[in-house]
């Protein structure tokens, strides 16, 4: 990649725009508040059968609905089952949901993105059509049927996110190839009969990394609340399988959200405290890349 | 940690920085009920034509009658628009003697309008989903003004109870209407008339339905001028706007009910849902083949612990698909709750070979959180005797699709479901899911229940002339499904509605698909 | 610009006609039909009698047959019928919901514009002071919640408890219309769905100003002396709004649909709550019918929003 990089990028004497953007980074503090939040909450969340005597689906019926303790720290739930073990698992779940759909739409939209951008005039008219048409389809139709049709669960809710969620990436792709296409060496490159993988890895992706990076990291946030307002409206993950959206879906029962506190405020603040680090990194992702940013 | 401290807190802070908004001021002159009558599993929102109701019972029957009703106990039929009715020694023609009373227009109500509306009822083209359960009927004959006589092509005792909810409509107002037309009329929610105690005003799309006393009801003038259903998206925005004071009455879900024990403000109304829960196995899947594999499930189930800790102690076990202890002989096996002998009979079936731990699908329809605990809590107890559930919660129409699909359906979408069929207050309710001459296309018997003996005890208890035999009789199809286990069958469990403590002689019970049953709206007061 | 207009309007049909053949296509691949979802399967009808039911809808002819049905009466501007409504017109249903819907996203929006364009500003020009950082987090916060909770939460208090404003609907059935009523219910759900834009306007906003603050024209007018309330009111603010009026213009777009969640939890009679009990309900007419309306309404107000970029910047030429 880096010698991809050295191909698209004029050489400059002085540092490397890689090793300049981690500069900038370094010195914002939001960003690095982010991150400060976000690595131990993957920590905890991946290492949790480790140190965590609560299995996420076990029962007990002698222990409904009880408040955070000694022995359950986040309490219990409806069923006797632990709080924070539903948490961590959960947190498993909408995590993987949302890194997983966000991989899968950056795929498709980069290169539905750079094809449309090095395929010729025809092509480019024809996809961008396409491209027009999912961002016209009215977003909740397209989510409310595209979630009954796919159904409950981890891999229809991944589906369905990341079906949702390529088409602008596709647009800002193709947006700053745009300009690439007419440059010397890609046109050279085309010259010499270059395959559209050759024009698309070695040109297309290089030239936009810095697009694909920022944007995931935004959509990954973006994701983690899609998927639990699909949970919300009883189209995401269905229990028993825990998910913060699911978890937060309890809030609806009025003795839940009044007098079970902790069965929703525990999962709601760590949708708020991820989604606003993931946030913050990606804030801070976005000024490491652009150059401007510099200036201000 | 309560969030009502929390509220009070923050209520402060606000009151501090913010202008309370100043609720519009209530000018009623009139006397107004408002409820969220259409609200749970006994409602049905947006329907206005009681033809089509498979639900929403309570509130049609505000406007519009039937023939004949069930008591608020729903335990006996009585008169409705029919004042008194008889039927023959062979049980093959009813008459039935009509109550004078007038339409919301003012025309005079007579035996023409029965005969109009149950010939209605039974013409398919209308889109009734009555038609097949009025098929008895062989004939409808209005000799005067005030009678109404039935012939039957053969005894059937569930006809009565349908037509407890086959509402009486106007001929004068719907006779110009082609049958084929008649479910896409706009009469129905601009200008319906029935004989009820309260006549239709308005319909404001999606929000609620006003309707006005009926100065001239047969019952005396209703008590109250105005009776309001307000339409709600779900039973928790309901409970918001019953907290919130705006509405006066609303179903509720077991977890809401418990929020409103000993509050001064409001009453709970607690009745039995005459829905049998069962966990039902696809008779098509060679799993269930074995009748000690089926007998595991009902000893694996801790069922009184559930019951009690889930459902608060507001259900009760069934184990057969009757609770009501009339239809339940005394001797039948109990099923209590016994992990070894679950386990045991497991292996004589030889379990091990059979499915071993391969995870079995568990479709529902049921998608409230209580459901899902519920079930969350028998994948546990199975999974200790090592049957491997999986639940998988879709909605309706897909649980439908599923389980109807017609021709070849995917036995394996479905080997295992959790649902609930109604068994009451007509017991034969139950029939439409287990006889063997209801297998699709014919009826609703879509777990595929084939037991020669079970489809005998039906047709007996069905064909039953002599009234004081028939609690033998559906006691018998109790014991043979006690002892074959087409399904494990789990309890009926109770429902709730909660009512402001400002209504004077409301009725309310959670009859299922709403009733209908004697409410008397006339008599529903409001003291301010 | 006439032709421009044209030309974008011919390829908005074509869209729309694709927009319904991909809709119905969704849709008929969606499990269970509207006979499925009428059916109670506690009180069940027998497939025998759910046939009967299809027939009579017509749901049982060939798919193509039904789509060119549906296309050629929906040409003349009739819609349908609802299934699940029996007997109530789409067209009359849609358009009645995008009033309040409308209402409740303009609302939502004037709010969420004035706190968020007021809050870029002063986060702006008081860069890195503890306001702006105040001010950037409360903005992250709201960006970071999710719709559904911060709508029951907002419900809860302030409807439940305090009872300062109705708790759902539109307005209090049986009432007859006042303005002082539709106010009362409007204005919780209408703050509530005001969080996350101004959350994201204030965003747009600061940054754009920042980055105009550092042009050459800012710096000149500062230079000869003009006072700096007037070289951000004047000078800088409305340049700045340029890339804010793009983020609304594509919010506009999007508000046709309704917000699902807020109109669900407030029984808001909206696009949302009527989309979302189409789709539980499969009811086929009213899904396409308001694909179509709402289709319709994003192609224009995409089209209007270009205008209006042209408009505000003249260097921007529409061809």
């Amino acid at each position: 990649m880096s010698a991809a990089t050295r191909v698209a990028t004029p050489r400059k004497t002085s540092k490397g725009p890689w090793l300049r953007a981690w500069e900038r980074f370094r010195s914002n503090g939001a960003a690095l508040a982010g991150l400060a939040i976000l690595v131990p909450i993957l920590i905890a969340v991946s290492s949790y059968p480790l140190w965590w005597p609560y299995a996420p689906n076990d029962i007990d019926l002698r222990a409904l609905n009880q408040a955070p303790g000694a022995v359950h720290w986040f309490g219990t739930d409806g069923v006797g089952r632990d709080i924070l073990a539903r948490l961590l698992q959960g947190g498993r779940i909408s995590l993987t949901v949302a890194i997983v759909s966000v991989a899968i739409s950056i795929v498709i939209g980069f290169l539905v993105g750079a094809i449309a951008s090095f395929g010729g005039k025809v092509v480019d008219n024809g996809v961008m059509r396409l491209v027009d048409l999912a961002m016209t389809l009215p977003p909740v139709i397209f989510l409310l049927v595209l979630a009954s049709i796919a159904g409950t669960g981890v891999m229809p809710t991944i589906v369905v996110i990341s079906l949702l969620s390529w088409p602008v990436l596709s647009r800002m792709v193709r947006a700053r190839l745009m300009e690439l296409r007419e440059r010397d060496f890609v046109v050279a490159a085309r010259g010499m009969g270059a395959s559209m993988p050759h024009l698309l890895f070695r040109h297309g992706l290089p030239n936009c990394i810095d697009i694909l990076v920022v944007y995931a990291t935004l959509q990954i946030a973006n994701a983690i609340l899609l998927e639990a307002g699909l949970s919300f409206l009883g189209l995401g993950i269905a229990p028993p399988e825990a998910s913060w959206g699911n978890m937060l879906n309890a809030a609806r029962s009025t003795i839940v959200l009044e007098q079970y506190v902790w069965q929703w405020m525990f999962p709601g603040g760590a949708l708020v405290l991820t989604v606003l680090a993931i946030n913050f990194l990606g804030d801070g992702l976005r000024d490491a890349f652009d150059p401007r940013s510099d200036l201000n | 940690m309560t969030l009502k401290a929390i509220t009070r807190s923050v209520a402060i802070a606000a009151l501090l920085g913010a202008t309370a908004l100043t609720m519009p001021a209530i000018a009623q002159a009139q006397s107004t009920i408002t409820g969220g009558f259409d609200v749970g599993p006994g409602g049905f929102q947006g329907n206005f034509n009681p033809l089509a109701a498979t639900g929403g019972l309570t509130w049609l029957s505000v406007y519009f009658e039937p023939l004949v009703i069930y008591n608020a106990e729903l335990t006996a039929l009585q008169g409705s628009l029919a004042s008194e009715w008889t039927v023959s020694e062979d049980l093959r023609e009813i008459t039935f003697t009509l109550a004078e009373e007038t339409w919301h227009d003012g025309e005079a109500f007579t035996s023409a309008d029965v005969k109009f509306t149950l010939e209605l009822a039974k013409n398919a083209a209308t889109g009734s989903v009555f038609s097949a359960r009025l098929n008895s009927i062989s004939s409808i004959e209005a000799p005067d003004d005030r009678t109404v006589v039935l012939k039957l092509s053969a005894p059937d005792s569930g006809l009565l109870s349908t037509l407890s909810q086959v509402m009486i409509l106007p001929q004068h107002a719907l006779a110009d209407i082609a049958p084929e037309a008649i479910a896409t009329s706009t009469w129905w929610a601009t200008s319906p008339i029935g004989t009820g105690p309260f006549k239709f005003t308005q319909y404001v799309t999606d929000q609620y339905v006003e309707l006005a006393a009926d100065e001239d009801y047969r019952l005396g003038r209703p008590v109250t001028d105005r009776v309001i259903n307000r339409y709600f998206d779900n039973s928790a925005a309901a409970v918001s706007a019953l907290r919130a004071g705006e509405i006066d009455f609303t179903y509720v879900e077991s977890d809401d009910a418990k929020t409103f024990d000993g509050s001064a403000d409001f009453r709970v109304i607690e009745g039995a849902s005459f829905v049998v829960n069962y966990v039902g196995f696809n008779h098509m899947v060679d799993l269930w083949d074995d009748v000690r594999v089926r007998q595991a499930f009902m000893y694996a189930i801790d069922r009184d612990a559930i019951i009690e800790s889930l459902y608060g102690g507001a259900a009760t076990a069934a184990n057969c698909g009757y609770i009501a202890p009339q239809l339940v002989p005394s001797d039948i096996e109990p099923y209590a709750y016994d992990p070894e002998k679950a386990r045991a009979l497991l292996a004589e079936a030889g379990w091990a070979e059979i499915n071993g731990d391969k995870p079995i699908t568990w479709l529902t329809y049921y998608n409230t959180p209580l459901a899902a605990n519920v079930m969350a809590a028998a994948q546990a107890m199975l999974a200790q005797v090592g049957i491997n559930v999986v639940p998988r919660v879709v909605d309706t129409p897909t649980y439908n699709g599923i389980v109807y699909k017609e021709g070849n359906p995917d036995w394996n979408a479905f080997p295992l479901v959790y649902a609930g069929l109604q068994n009451g207050p007509n017991p034969a309710g139950i029939n439409v899911g287990l006889n063997e001459s209801q297998l699709p296309p014919n009826g609703a018997n879509i777990m595929r229940v084939q037991s020669r003996p079970l489809s005998a005890a039906f047709d007996a208890a069905l064909g039953e002339t002599d009234a004081a035999q028939a609690d033998a009789r559906w006691q018998n199809v109790c014991r043979v499904m006690n002892e074959e286990l087409p399904w494990a069958t789990m309890w009926v469990a109770n429902r709730y509605g909660v009512a402001s403590n400002d209504l004077v002689d409301f009725v309310w019970t959670p009859a299922p698909a709403g009733g209908p049953f004697a409410s008397h709206p006339e008599k529903w007061a409001k003291s301010e | 610009m006439t032709t421009f207009i044209t030309r974008r309007l011919a390829i908005g049909l074509v869209m729309l006609l694709a927009l319904s053949v991909l809709v119905f296509i969704l849709l008929r691949l969606a499990p269970g039909d509207p006979i499925d979802a009428y059916v109670n399967p506690t009180s069940p009808l027998s497939p025998e009698a759910m046939q009967a039911l299809r027939e009579r809808l017509g749901l049982d002819a060939p798919l193509p047959v039904q789509y060119f049905g549906w296309l050629r009466t929906a040409i003349t501007g009739d819609l349908g019928y609802s299934i699940q409504r029996v007997g109530v017109p789409v067209l009359p249903l849609v358009m009645e919901r995008i009033g309040p819907t409308l209402l409740l996203m303009a609302a939502g929006l004037i709010i969420a514009i004035v706190v968020g364009v007021a809050g870029g500003i002063i986060s702006a020009v008081r860069r890195n002071s503890p306001t702006d950082i105040g001010f950037s987090v409360v903005a992250f916060i709201g960006i970071s919640s999710p719709a559904f909770l911060t709508a029951l939460l907002g419900l809860y208090f302030f409807s439940v408890q305090l009872r300062w404003a109705p708790s759902g609907g539109m307005l209090t059935p049986g009432m007859g219309f006042s303005m002082s009523d539709l106010l009362a219910h409007l204005i919780l759900p209408a703050c509530l769905l005001s969080i996350g834009h101004a959350a994201l306007i204030m965003r747009y906003m600061r940054a754009s100003l920042l980055e105009v603050l550092n042009q050459d024209y800012v710096r000149t007018a500062r230079a000869k002396g003009v006072r700096e309330f007037f070289v951000i009111v004047k000078h800088a603010v409305r340049n700045a709004l340029l890339p804010v009026i793009t983020l609304i213009g594509s919010t506009i777009g999007i508000a046709v649909g309704g917000a699902i969640f807020i109109e669900s939890v407030f029984n808001w009679p909206g696009m949302g709550l009527l989309l979302v009990n189409a789709v539980e309900t499969r009811d086929y007419p009213v899904i396409m019918g308001a694909t179509l309306v709402i289709g319709a309404c994003v192609i224009v107000v995409n089209l209007l929003t270009d205008i209006t970029y042209a408009a505000v910047d003249p260097r921007i030429q529409v061809a």
